[in-house]
């Protein structure tokens, strides 16, 4: 059926998906999103700490999908027209991608500044999915 | 280590084929292959087949190569499935050569293909960026436009790139294209029209993004040896590079560069023992817009910042320093995934033969082929002379 994100790969970060978590590395100090893995600084293993950031940060990219979104994001995509989608660089450095919420995509751009929230993201196999937003300050 | 020869290499039509396979359309090209080889090769020939798929559609995914190549009369021969996205052919092309430098075959053959146009209604958007990071940056709702929509939005923040310089690559591509009998669009595009199309994932609209096709293409390689009882007009691998980054935008450290471009083309260059300016021509990965602009950029033609100006100076146009893309690229002649990367091979063959009929352009004695994969987790880069070692 192709790459969607399964209930069980769901669970098994759940806790990354109802609180924005990033992994700070022991060895170089920096921060890498998802907290597993190698450090993205670094390259280390088993270095990642898991911490819960600020949530505060900037836009460094962005698009507004108009369409061709998979079938997971239809019925938001029909709701509300256009989604809006950042790489956000929060203020401990990492860069975390999410969806722009709260506001109209297209009053927001390069530099502004956001906050992660905690928002409803679809509803799959009977699961309704949680995520991190971005909401404009 | 033995010298690696293109001996022959062609593609299928791609574009829409309801009434082919993906068996069908591979076997059309490895015919098509076989007879571009000069003198006398049979297809029992072959030491070592590799084939490049992602399988979009969920058709055969286990022994994807060898359903493939049984039904192109290769039953028996070494084959083997390669996977690296919209770089599986160009993954595929790179295990060729070094069965051939490491003197396991004298002949490998480098396979692609796949079939995108055949499936049901809402099936085909879960095949949508498959290639993209799965867990979170799909979950963000990036598609696959939408990653690359964000690093030209990085690129024009920070370098002034504008939306014309965009829409030119549109504009050669599809010109080229409209010469090429095998590419899927053939229709020329003014600047106009690629300014103003439908916005997909903005900055990007309908002109920014190649289509989806099926096909196949087939990459005969041969050693010295038996290169040179087949051909007087021989076209050499000098060099290969391949690598891999990470497969989420979010986790690389530039928006506005593909690490694995830039170190697959280290790795080819050294290997050929040549630079970014000995290269005549290339065929390059424009899945959209800025990924043209962007390989321009990784691959070293231009400086970092500068692929704008450098494709509005009219340096990759036909008659240009170093034209790109003159068989119409991903934009025109279509994306089939796994046949992508050696439907580049093909058109540097036949460039460098001066076989490319109404689109072959003069001078050129080096080229170059830059297959990436997803938005940049794999890619290759090779690079190929006429004449002899
Ligand atoms: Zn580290």
């Amino acid at each position: 059926m192709g790459a969607y994100l399964s209930v069980p790969a769901w669970w098994r970060n759940l806790d990354g998906r109802y609180r924005l978590v990033v992994g700070e590395c022991q060895e170089c100090g920096g921060y890498t999103f998802p907290a597993e893995g190698a450090c993205v600084e670094c390259n280390a293993i088993d270095a990642l700490t898991p911490t819960e950031p600020e949530g505060t940060g900037t836009v460094v990219a962005q698009t507004i999908i108009e369409s061709g979104a998979p079938p997971e994001f239809t019925t938001l995509l029909d709701a509300e027209g256009a989604i809006g989608v950042v790489l956000v660089e929060l203020d401990e450095g990492v860069r975390v991608p999410g969806m722009l919420t709260d506001c109209d995509p297209h009053d927001i751009g390069r530099g502004d500044r956001v906050t992660a929230v905690v928002r409803r993201i679809y509803e799959q196999e009977g699961i309704t999915r949680y995520g991190t937003k971005f909401r404009p300050d | 280590m033995q010298d690696v020869y293109v001996v022959g290499a062609a593609q299928s039509d791609f574009g829409a084929f309801p009434e082919e396979s993906y068996r069908s359309l591979f076997a059309t090209a490895l015919e098509h292959a076989l007879d571009s080889v000069d003198g006398q090769l049979d297809r029992t020939d072959i030491d070592e087949a590799f084939l490049g798929t992602l399988g979009v559609g969920g058709r055969q995914l286990g022994l994807s190569a060898p359903s493939v190549t049984e039904y192109a009369g290769l039953d028996g021969t070494s084959a083997t499935h390669i996977e690296n996205a919209c770089a599986a052919g160009g993954s595929a092309l790179r295990q060729a050569v070094q069965s051939i430098r490491a003197g396991m075959a004298d002949v490998a053959l480098a396979g692609g293909v796949e079939i995108m146009t055949d499936m049901s209604g809402d099936r085909t958007r879960y095949w949508l960026g498959v290639s993209g990071e799965t867990e979170w940056e799909r979950m963000a709702g990036t598609t696959f436009a939408g990653v690359y929509a964000q690093m030209a939005d990085a690129h024009m923040g920070e370098y002034g790139t504008t939306r014309e310089q965009l829409s030119t690559v549109a504009v050669k591509n599809h010109r080229n294209g409209a010469k090429n009998p095998h590419a899927h669009l053939r229709f020329e595009c003014s600047l106009e029209d690629a300014v103003n199309g439908t916005v997909v994932a903005d900055p990007l609209n309908l002109y920014d993004c190649c289509p989806t096709s099926d096909g196949a293409g087939a990459a005969i390689l041969a050693s010295r040896e038996v290169a040179k009882e087949l051909t007087d007009d021989p076209v050499r691998i000098t060099g290969s590079g391949h690598a891999s980054s990470r497969v989420g935008l979010f986790q690389r450290p530039s928006l506005t560069s593909i690490p694995a471009s830039q170190g697959a083309a280290k790795e080819a260059y050294d290997d050929a023992g040549i630079s970014a300016e000995d290269v005549d021509f290339a065929e390059v990965h424009d899945c959209f817009s800025i990924a043209e602009l962007l390989a321009y950029e990784d691959l070293g033609f231009c400086a970092p910042g500068e692929a704008g100006t450098y494709i509005e100076s009219g340096a990759t146009e036909p008659d240009g320093e170093r034209p790109v893309n003159l068989s119409g690229g991903l934009k025109s002649k279509g994306h089939p995934i796994g046949a992508t990367g050696i439907g580049q091979a093909v058109e540097v063959f036949k460039q460098l033969r001066g076989e490319a009929g109404d689109r072959q352009a003069d001078g050129l004695e080096r080229g170059l082929t830059h297959n990436v994969g997803g938005s940049g987790g794999a890619v290759a880069v090779h690079v190929y002379e006429g004449g002899w070692a």
